[in-house]
Parts: structure tokens; C-alpha cells; sequence
């Protein structure tokens, strides 16, 4: 179910235009919010379905960050991968590049903070961070909308 | 007026050259004199100019006129002595941007045989009793329009450079003055002092010389090769004074330093600081340094409430709390939907969706409640009571039934002095002044309070 709502928003709404489209954003994430509401709404605990709309928010905030970001793409790889998900191929990803230098405490947790950071030279995670940060932001303040919204539209009934 | 020429011509010599306007209105000189050097020379001047042995006579003139100068000015004056008896027969110049970009290009893709090049026409008699001679001399009877078009930045560079010769006829060219044009915003003031300070020295040595084409040549590509070549002859100090290499990168880009230079670099030329190692190592950490700043200085701009913190090790820190702060809010706001969404019809999706867009109009979107408030209400600091205030109220979502009807979008005044990215959409003022009024440091996120019904 998560993977179909996954699917269907990056694939469906390909954005040229990375995270600056807030409305694009937005479409995404309802998108996929009802196709988490449509599993069921009575079927799974909250909880369950709070760690859905999570994923769901960080894959359309990826999906709408683009594909030429270093973190989105981590993090749709780390979003799609269902553990359990049975045969892997064997693909020849040649990924991990480690940096040195992990004597920064610093640079350290902010690499395991930003998707996709372990692998990065320090100027490039720089980058990388400030961009996610952005999303990031912007995400909350969506997903703040739309949670404002829903309360309102609950408390005038 | 003629150190208003300077100036403008100087491009960041600004300082040298005003020293040196003062200099030579003490000299005298002739005002053509001075604005023609200041303005660089043409090519086909030069065949106009002085000849070799009137150049020497000038030179032998400034250097009689050098000790007649106050201590704190020579050397920036003395190498303007020598521009400036040479001068006379140059007739005036027009201030060109173009031609000293195209004096920039021609520096930095060095065409053409600067080797041949005399510069001022200095004999080899003379260059050799320099004991730094030069690399390269301009033969004024080969000037062409390519050689003659380094004359400028050899101008510059001799203005620099040559201050190092006191009382000498040759003019030194010095790399850094050489390619002064090329890192004019930054490193004109700091190269002429430089250059100034090693003038004072005033040693010479025939290593320099070499060590300076030798060193040009390493770290050159063979189209600056020539130019290099061609601007090498400083001392030994000058080296380890004023160390202007011109070192081509990698293209990633380094423009921050290159913005005077001509849009055709393709190559990143880097130049090392006074007082810093030529060794390219280290210019390329140099670069890499300031990478890394420039991506620091974006990184505080995105998060709020940075502007006060200076220091890398802070910044982090402030980055990684709000990141995981922003992380935290992201789980926090799913639960929240998840807990709303069974209740939520969501055929009203599209609803939703028109709403949003509505309200995005364009501009930020409608929004009453900010990451940066919740992040600023979790690490508190004096400015930020007011966020907390407001983020308590901004909880309340029957304070926000109008803003999400009406959707109009206003400024967030107060609060996003401190916090920049704070778009948030008051419609109504006086939502704002409630806030105010109450007690900003009662942060209730979840509770709803009727005492801030409207």
C-alpha cells in the first residue's frame, strides 16, 4: 500500500522543479495521505499509520526535492528498501566512498542526520544540508497546514 | 582628479595608486604623465614612447627623484618615477574597461612571445645589474598589440612589483602585481602593501627570479605559461611576501575571487594570500576553506536565529539542533495526522488542496506555524520569548479560523527580524496584538485556551 502511494506520486507528478513548488509538494503528500487513508482507516493503529504518513511526507518531500540531490535520492532508497522485501539483485552500486575524518563529533552526527551523508566530502554535506534543511522546513510547514486545516474543518462541525 | 583616475583604473590598487598620485604630485609630473599610466598603455603607443635609452635617462631621473621623497611613501612611489618619466611621450589613454580585460585575458592566456617582450625597454646591461633582470622584456620595436596589451597588467604589476627596486632602473615585475588584475577586489590593496613592505627590503637575488619562473611554471597550464614568464622576476621575498600564483584549478568555481576577470576564464586561478604558502596544496585547501565557508554562511541564513553565531563548531551545532528538531516536528505533525485523518473525510483532499494553493498565490503559503518558531520555543533564547508567545498561540486553531477562510497573506513583523524564513500569513492584525498582550512565555502547543478567542 505504502509503496504503491510511494510510487504513484514520484512517478506521476515529475517535477522539473525542485522544492521551491510548495503546491507541488502539497499535491504529493494528499496524494499519498489518501492513499494511506485508503488502506483501511479502521484497519491499523495509529501508529502504524503515523510511520505511513511519515514516510509518505519524506518521499514526497524527496520526490519533489529531485533526482540531482544527493539526499533525496538517499532517502528514497532508504524509503523504498522494505526489509524482507526477498530477492535483492545484485546491483553494482558503488556507493560508499567514506570520507575521512571522522574525528568531528560534529560532522559526524550531522552526516547520520542528513540522508545519504555518510558518503559525502564535508563541502558537499554542507551543501547537501542546507538544501535538506530547506525542505525540511518547508515540509513542516506544510504538513502544519494541513494539519491546521483538518482541525479546523473538524472543530466547525 | 588624477587619483580619481587611479583609483578607477587600479581596480583595487586603489590605495598604492593613491599613494603614488600623491607621490608624483609632489614630482610634478606631468598630469598626462600620471593619467596616462594610470589608464594603462595601448600598444601602438608604445612605438610612440620612449625609446630605451630615454627610458633609462627617466628612469635615472626618478631614481634621483626618489630620495627626495618622505620614507613613508618611496616605495610606492619610486616604481611611479619610472612610469612616470617614461610617460610624457605617452599620449593619453583612454580609461578602458575593456582594455584592461583584454589585458586581464592576455594575461592570463599568455599568446605570444612575452619572452621577447622588454619590459620599458630596460637594457639587458641594466636587467643584469638588477640581479633580478626579468624574465621576460618588452622589445619596444616587437610590441605588438598582444605584448603590448600585458603592458598594463605589467603596469600594474610593476607598480607593485617594482617598488622593491629602489633607485633602480629596471622595474621589477613581480607576479602578483602582474596579475593583479585578475584578483583585484581582493588582493590589489593587499599585494601593494605587500609588494611595498618587500620593496623595502629591496634585496635581490638572481634565484628569485628563477624560482619565480620556475614556480610559475609548475603550477601553471602552458596558456598562462607565458604571461607568467613573462611577469616573473621577483625576489625571493617577493615570493614568500606576496605570493601570487596563478594556479588553474579544477573548474569548480571559485568566483568570488575571479569577478574582475574576463568572463572567458575558463580556468579557476587562484591566488595565494601574503604570507601564505604558494605550495598548491595548500592554495587548494585554500579554496576548499572557502567552499566550505561560503556553504556555511547559506547554512545560517536557512537557520534561524544564526546571525549572532560566528564560529564553525556553534554553527554545527545550531544546524544539527535544528535538523533534528525539524526531524522531530516532521514525526510529531504525522502522529497528529494520523490521529486527525480517520475523522477527516478526505473527498475533501481536493479541498484541501485548492485551499493550499489557493493561499500559496505565489508567494509563501498559509502557514500560522512555523518550524522556526517551534525550534526557537525549544532552545529559547532572549528574542525569542516572543516566538514562544506566538507559537502558543499559534497552536490554537480556533485563532486561526479566519486565517485558514481568508487565506491572505501578510507579513510576520516582529518575529522575522530574527527569524528570516518566517513567511507567515497574518491576516489579521489583530490576532498579533492578542499575542502580544498575552503572556508570550506560555507555551501551551496543544491546549486549547478560550481566553484567546477573538
Amino acid at each position: 500500500m505504502y509503496r504503491r502511494s510511494f510510487k504513484d506520486t514520484k512517478s506521476s507528478l515529475g517535477s522539473p522543479n525542485p522544492n521551491f513548488s510548495k503546491p507541488m509538494v502539497a499535491l504529493r503528500f494528499l496524494r499519498a495521505l489518501s492513499l494511506v487513508r485508503c488502506s483501511g482507516p479502521g484497519a491499523r493503529s495509529p501508529s502504524y499509520r503515523a510511520r505511513g504518513i511519515r514516510r509518505a511526507a519524506y518521499a514526497c518531500m524527496a520526490a519533489s526535492a529531485g533526482p540531482r540531490r544527493a539526499w533525496s535520492r538517499a532517502l528514497l532508497r532508504k524509503i523504498r528498501r522494505r526489509p524482507g522485501r526477498g530477492l535483492r539483485r545484485p546491483r553494482a552500486v558503488i556507493r560508499r566512498r567514506r570520507p575521512v575524518g571522522g574525528g568531528d563529533p560534529l560532522e559526524v552526527a550531522l552526516r547520520r542526520l542528513v540522508p545519504g551523508g555518510g558518503c559525502m566530502e564535508y563541502c558537499r554535506l554542507l551543501e547537501e544540508a542546507a538544501d535538506y534543511v530547506k525542505c525540511l522546513a518547508m515540509q513542516v510547514r506544510l504538513m502544519q497546514t494541513i494539519v491546521d486545516s483538518a482541525s479546523h474543518v473538524n472543530s466547525i462541525d | 582628479m588624477k587619483e580619481n583616475k587611479f583609483v578607477l583604473n587600479s581596480h583595487g590598487n586603489g590605495c598604492e595608486w593613491q599613494f603614488n598620485t600623491a607621490a608624483m604630485s609632489q614630482m610634478s609630473q606631468s598630469p598626462y604623465l600620471s593619467a596616462s599610466i594610470g589608464e594603462g598603455f595601448s600598444p601602438g603607443h608604445w612605438n610612440h614612447s620612449t625609446t630605451t635609452s630615454t627610458l633609462n635617462l627617466g628612469l635615472g631621473e626618478s631614481s634621483a627623484t626618489v630620495n627626495s621623497i618622505p620614507v613613508g611613501k618611496p616605495v610606492a612611489v619610486s616604481p611611479r618615477e619610472m612610469l612616470l618619466s617614461t610617460a610624457p611621450k605617452l599620449p593619453h589613454f583612454p580609461v578602458d574597461s575593456t582594455f584592461i580585460e583584454r589585458a586581464a585575458r592576455f594575461s592570463c592566456f599568455g599568446t605570444g612571445n612575452f619572452t621577447g617582450i622588454n619590459f620599458f625597454g630596460s637594457s639587458p646591461a641594466m636587467a643584469s645589474s638588477n640581479n633580478e633582470g626579468f624574465g621576460a622584456q618588452i622589445q619596444k620595436d616587437d610590441l605588438s598589440e598582444n605584448k603590448a596589451v600585458l603592458l598594463p597588467v605589467d603596469h600594474e604589476s610593476f607598480n607593485g612589483s617594482s617598488m622593491k627596486k629602489q633607485g633602480d632602473g629596471n622595474s621589477q615585475i613581480s607576479v602578483s602585481n602582474g596579475e593583479s588584475h585578475v584578483n583585484f577586489p581582493e588582493d590589489g590593496p593587499e599585494g601593494n602593501t605587500g609588494s611595498t613592505d618587500v620593496a623595502l627590503d629591496s634585496s635581490s637575488s638572481d634565484l628569485g627570479e628563477n624560482k619565480r619562473r620556475k614556480t610559475a611554471l609548475d603550477i601553471d597550464k602552458d596558456q598562462v605559461q607565458g604571461s607568467l614568464q613573462f611577469l616573473s622576476q621577483t625576489t625571493t621575498e617577493n615570493i614568500q611576501n606576496e605570493q601570487k600564483v596563478e594556479i588553474s584549478s579544477k573548474q569548480s568555481g571559485k568566483n568570488g575571487k575571479d569577478n574582475s576577470e574576463v568572463a572567458k576564464e575558463d580556468y579557476v586561478h587562484i591566488r595565494a594570500r601574503r604570507g601564505q604558502a604558494t605550495n598548491s596544496h595548500s592554495l587548494a585547501e585554500r579554496v576548499r576553506r572557502e567552499k566550505i565557508s561560503e556553504r556555511m554562511k547559506c547554512l545560517q541564513e536557512l537557520v534561524p536565529g544564526c546571525n549572532k553565531v560566528t564560529g564553525k563548531a556553534v554553527m554545527l551545532d545550531e544546524i544539527i539542533n535544528y535538523v533534528q528538531s525539524l526531524q522531530r516536528q516532521v514525526e510529531f505533525l504525522s502522529m497528529k495526522l494520523a490521529a486527525v485523518n480517520p475523522q477527516l473525510d478526505f473527498g475533501g483532499e481536493g479541498l484541501l488542496a485548492k485551499n493550499l494553493l489557493h493561499s500559496h498565490g505565489g508567494s509563501s503559503s498559509a502557514t500560522r506555524f512555523s518550524p522556526e518558531l517551534m525550534y526557537l520555543q525549544a532552545y529559547p533564547s532572549q528574542h525569542t520569548l516572543v516566538h514562544t508567545g506566538i507559537s502558543a498561540m499559534a497552536s490554537q486553531s480556533d485563532t486561526f479560523r479566519r486565517t485558514i477562510t481568508t487565506q491572505s497573506t501578510s507579513g510576520y513583523k516582529e518575529s522575522s527580524m530574527q527569524v528570516q524564513q518566517m513567511h507567515i500569513p497574518w491576516n489579521e492584525e489583530l490576532i498579533m496584538q492578542m499575542v502580544y498582550s498575552a503572556n508570550p512565555s506560555n507555551p501551551h502547543m496543544d491546549s486549547k485556551a478560550d481566553g484567546f478567542a477573538i
